[in-house]
């Protein structure tokens, strides 16, 4: 096994100190910070999200795989920050105005991440005008909203409905939580629905290169 | 009034329906802290626990299911855990006096334990023993840890239950559908697992609430798995009201009052002793369901 699938092994099984070690590694040999992330670190975020939606693995093996990530993540980041390297497509998420709940958001953040999304986690109880303002800031593709309470589902609709209002029409969003449904997304106009953060990760790139 | 345990030998009971969407249409705020109405507006959570009293509910849930002092900290809450408790346990006793028994609700803290998340389980178990403290010192008759998917998080808030008073614990978990016949916890609990767990750490009485996307097929087959797995324990199912859907701006349940009341007989028959609701459901649910109990 190469060091690069070594790299791919370690973060699938959640192994920081390996994960850690492997990325030094193959930065001292030279391998370019962007390969490393996209030929290492993303199959092995691809496969967790593909054993997710198997049932063969569930959210404490994704976290602690996502985890992995992260700290190699911690070490390429400001070679690619230092080079001018951003990832190309950067996506807002955030759970709706009058919801505190983020466990969910947080779980699709980081599999996004893990995707090599840029990532905008704008936390939780976010009004529709500062999606909206996120999205333009940071010239978003993507946004994402979570709800976990029923009662916070007319936020989601609300949201949908300020990026039309703003013009924003290119921007896709997708919507995410335990009470929501694809019906629930249909109605209210939102580009796509996933039930869980694995999903997420295939409707946002289905998204993006539509 | 009789110990909770003894009369469900006699008798199946039936438990209440949802409160959140109960005190949005009292005019809580989105986002508002509902626990607060406690002691700022006790006369509507009263009200609210008296339609489901007055629907023939014999447990009434208190309303503190985020009362942690974790979960209080989103709303700038977190001293407040024993005031709110108390004064959500004394609501809903004045709702029911002496004829029905009150609930303490419990929901999870809101995050992972240790190692996945910050949380120690000892640094739990003190939060948990901090609103249950609160909610016997307020009068309830037994402890209702609801919505859990954590089976360590479970054993960690039966156990901080037993230190705090000595009251009958209900433990019921969150499921979703996991495969074709098998259901799971958020966390990746089995069925068996998750019962299993909470009746070795002292659940008295043990089952489901809420769940994800679960058709009412879905909550009968989960009840017989859950009454397998159970043994001897008393099941407790407080399904949702159907899926949410978009009327007009408003969230609505589609499952009917008569729908609920059908999934209660079989819910019965298939050994479950304690129905209620989650998410959705209202006093119409409620009292159609108690005509189907009797």
């Amino acid at each position: 096994m190469s060091e690069l699938q070594e790299l791919t092994a370690a973060v699938e099984k959640g192994n920081r100190k390996e994960a850690i070690r492997l990325t030094n590694l193959l930065i001292e040999a030279g391998m370019p910070p962007m390969d490393i992330v996209e030929t290492g670190l993303v199959p092995a975020m691809s496969n967790v999200g593909e054993k997710f939606k198997n049932n063969e693995i569930f959210v404490p093996e994704m976290l602690i795989a996502a985890r992995a990530m992260k700290e190699a993540m911690a070490i390429i980041q400001p070679l690619l920050t230092a080079a001018g390297i951003k990832p190309k497509y950067t996506a807002i998420i955030g759970t709706v105005q009058g919801d505190l709940h983020d466990i969910g958001k947080n779980l699709v953040a980081m599999m996004l991440k893990g995707a090599n999304f840029n990532v905008i986690d704008i936390g939780t109880n976010v009004p529709p005008e500062k999606f909206v303002a996120a999205a333009k800031e940071h010239e978003a593709q993507l946004v994402g909203l979570s709800a976990l309470l029923t009662t916070t589902m007319p936020a989601m609709k609300t949201t949908v409905e300020a990026f039309r209002t703003a013009g924003l029409n290119t921007v896709k969003i997708m919507i995410g939580g335990a009470p929501i449904t694809q019906e629930f997304a249909d109605e209210i106009g939102a580009d796509g629905y996933s039930p869980d953060a694995a999903s997420a990760v295939d409707l946002a790139n289905k998204m993006v290169a539509a | 009034m009789t110990d909770l345990l003894v009369a469900l030998n006699t008798r199946p009971l039936l438990c209440d329906g949802a409160m959140g969407t109960q005190l949005m249409d009292c005019g809580l705020g989105s986002g508002d802290c509902g626990m607060l109405w406690n002691t700022l507006h006790s006369n509507r959570v009263r009200g609210i626990h008296q339609f489901y009293a007055e629907a023939g509910c014999n447990l009434l849930t208190t309303n503190t299911f985020g009362g942690t002092s974790y979960a209080l900290d989103r709303h700038g809450l977190a001293d407040h855990v024993l005031k709110l408790n108390r004064a959500g346990a004394q609501v809903a006793r004045e709702a029911i006096g002496k004829s029905g028994w009150v609930l303490g609700d419990v929901g999870p803290f809101g995050d992972f334990m240790e190692p996945l998340g910050q949380t120690s389980a000892d640094e739990l178990c003190a939060m948990f023993r901090e609103q249950i403290a609160a909610l016997a010192e307020g009068g309830v008759d037994a402890i209702l840890i609801e919505t859990m998917s954590d089976p360590a998080e479970m054993e960690v808030a039966i156990a901080a239950s037993k230190q705090a008073a000595s009251l009958p614990i209900i433990g019921t978990y969150a499921f979703q559908k996991s495969g074709e016949t098998g259901f799971r916890t958020m966390m990746g609990a089995p069925v068996k697992e998750a019962i299993e767990r909470a009746i070795a750490a002292g659940a008295d009485i043990v089952g489901t609430n809420c769940g994800v996307e679960l058709s009412f097929g879905d909550y009968l087959e989960l009840a017989r798995q859950i009454v397998s797995a159970a043994g001897k324990t008393p099941v407790i199912l407080q399904p949702n009201a159907g899926s949410p859907q978009l009327v007009n701006g408003e969230i609505i349940y589609n499952a009917t009052p008569e729908e609920m009341a059908a999934l209660t007989a079989d819910l019965l028959d298939a050994g479950v002793r304690i129905v209620g609701g989650c998410c959705g459901t209202n006093p119409g649910h409620l009292a159609a369901m108690s005509r189907r109990i009797g």
